[in-house]
């Protein structure tokens, strides 16, 4: 089994929006053969010491953040238009990262 | 014909009486394959909306229980008569997806988005399926208020219509927000942004009498970084356990006094919280259904591009929503203890999502407007979600939850408090006819009215964008 790579996905209520992209991201990363967790959350929530405990934070379009982050933000939006050649791109970087996180 | 019905009846109900979670259970797995939705993947989603609906019950029974002496305590005590408990968003959705019509306004609401997107009345493929309960509680409630099912219907066609045309006029405003090219598909049809038109009424105001007023905007990120878990779900389900022990006079000199404080504290915080896991649940229970219809419309639309409506967390990475909602917050409580006419307890729907997004779709992220416009209009959702309590109690004990006798429940910031209104109004035209029926008619005018003077300045908005684009 590949290494665990976490990432973490923030919506409204971390109930709608984050969940669709959680189950998105995980069911097509498992499909190339990673082992990949994603957490979805409240956007509220999301502060500088929870992003440390992640590898890569899957955002839904411009999100203003309080600080730096120190790991890469991917836009993932376009995985909510349902539009499966509108969400090829969004795995391919997601995949970039998990691919970089394995080989650390 | 009498043979068909006593036919139909033998098959439906048994079913019927089965209760709304196995209702749900079937009639969620046959629409879904209805869209050519893989079996498994249908039958998953209908077993996923059972097990949300029946732990909704079971929490919101908790939750109520363990309020209810606390709660008779707190009126006996201040004489304030704060009967309804506030749920929030999650057990309002959850038990309005229990009703089989929610799936009835769903289709009538993709039939009209389908048409409007042939005659070139839109722009806007709406993806957001589960979001179609606002409308839907809006038809139930009329029906509830004595609206037979076309009325409601006609008037969930008015509402969808505007909500489609609404999130065409929105969208250079999004792009605006999130920093992203017209090319940007995102828009949404959610409908918290139907209070726009209101806003929008005292943003002119602001334009023309308080334009300083916006030099006092302060950063928001910041803001919220400094609150960080103070505002968090739990930590407000236990203040407001603490508030309700206070105020109801427990007697704060026996152990039993802080003993019990500190039960419906953490009760209220673990409700809170659970409401959310059990939305999760319940939200991926649609998501099959939700990627069939998508799939099912784009296959109709080959070759043309549109936007794509979206539920409306795309533009939650804007700080300024979240601060206004927790400044809100505690605006909110003071209100719904002072404010005449309202009955709600908040809790579960303190954190005002249901209303801050509009708030910065109008002001385009002035902070002090939101923060402002949002105290003026808050009092609206309070008296709304009043209005509405006998109803989302009696939806509430159809699936199952076993709320205690008086208690009521609703949500304190559900989004399309007027749409509520002109629901009850609808419904209590047809009933009791008379001076309802003018009451309904003025009412639907000057919701259509408002909506066009909005219309236009948005318009006026969007040519400005327009021109700027040229320009750059």
């Amino acid at each position: 089994m590949a290494k665990e790579v976490k990432l973490l996905a923030a919506c409204g209520a971390g109930v709608n929006s984050s969940h669709q992209i959680k189950d998105a991201v995980e069911e097509e990363m498992k499909k190339r053969g990673h082992n990949v967790h994603v957490d979805a959350v409240m956007i509220k929530d999301v502060n500088e010491d929870m992003l440390n405990h992640y590898d890569a934070y899957l955002t839904i379009a411009k999100t203003d953040l309080a600080f730096e982050p120190k790991i890469p933000l991917i836009e993932a939006g376009p995985i909510l238009y349902r539009i499966p050649a509108m969400a090829q791109p969004v795995y391919d970087k997601v995949e970039e990262v998990v691919k970089k996180v394995e080989t650390e | 014909m009498n043979a068909i019905i006593d036919f139909a009846n033998a098959i439906f109900k048994p079913l019927i009486d089965m209760g709304a979670p196995t209702i749900m259970l079937v009639v969620l797995t046959i629409i879904a394959l209805c869209f050519k939705v893989k079996f498994s993947k249908a039958l998953e989603g209908g077993m996923k909306l059972a097990i949300a609906l029946t732990a909704i019950g079971d929490i919101m029974n908790l939750l109520t229980t363990s309020f209810a002496p606390a709660m008779n305590q707190f009126v006996k005590n201040t004489g304030m008569h704060k009967d309804i408990m506030d749920m929030g968003w999650a057990p309002l959705a959850t038990i309005t997806w229990g009703s089989p019509y929610t799936l009835y306004f769903l289709l009538v609401l993709i039939i009209l988005n389908v048409l409007m997107l042939i005659f070139k009345r839109t722009n806007t493929l709406d993806v957001d399926i589960f979001d179609v309960w606002h409308s839907a509680f809006v038809g139930l409630f009329a029906v509830f208020c004595g609206a037979p099912l076309w009325l409601a219907t006609l008037l969930i066609l008015l509402i969808g219509y505007l909500k489609i045309v609404n999130s065409d006029l929105m969208k250079p405003t999004f792009d605006d927000l999130l920093d992203a090219p017209s090319s940007n598909p995102m828009t949404t049809t959610h409908m918290n942004y139907m209070m726009n038109p209101v806003i929008m009424v005292f943003n002119k105001f602001f334009d023309k009498f308080l334009p300083w007023l916006d030099k006092y905007d302060f950063d928001s990120a910041k803001l919220n970084e400094k609150i960080g878990f103070w505002g968090s779900r739990f930590a407000i389900g236990v203040y407001l356990g603490i508030f309700v022990s206070l105020l109801a006079g427990y007697n704060f000199t026996t152990e039993q006094g802080w003993k019990t404080m500190f039960t419906l504290s953490f009760t209220a915080g673990a409700c809170i919280e659970l409401f959310s896991v059990i939305g999760s649940w319940f939200i991926a229970s649609v998501e099959p259904l939700s990627q069939g219809i998508s799939n099912f419309a784009t296959s109709k639309f080959k070759g043309r591009t549109f936007n794509v409506g979206l539920d409306w967390p795309f533009i939650a990475g804007r700080a300024e929503i979240w601060a206004a909602a927790n400044v809100l917050a505690p605006i909110m409580m003071i209100e719904a203890m002072v404010i005449p006419g309202n009955r709600m307890m908040p809790l579960g729907g303190i954190i005002a999502m249901g209303v801050t997004p509009a708030l910065l779709v109008v002001t385009r992220g002035k902070i002090i407007r939101m923060i402002v416009i949002g105290t003026i209009e808050l009092p609206i959702f309070l008296w709304a979600g009043t209005l509405v309590a006998p109803f989302v109690t009696q939806v509430a004990h159809q699936v199952g939850a076993n709320i205690p006798a008086h208690a009521l429940v609703s949500d304190t910031t559900m989004e399309g408090p007027i749409e509520k209104f002109l629901g009850y109004l609808v419904g209590n035209a047809w009933k009791h006819q008379g001076m309802f029926i003018i009451y309904a008619i003025l009412a639907i005018a000057a919701y259509i009215l408002i909506f066009w003077w909005y219309s236009t300045e948005m318009k006026k908005r969007n040519a400005k964008y327009a021109a700027a684009a040229k320009e750059a």
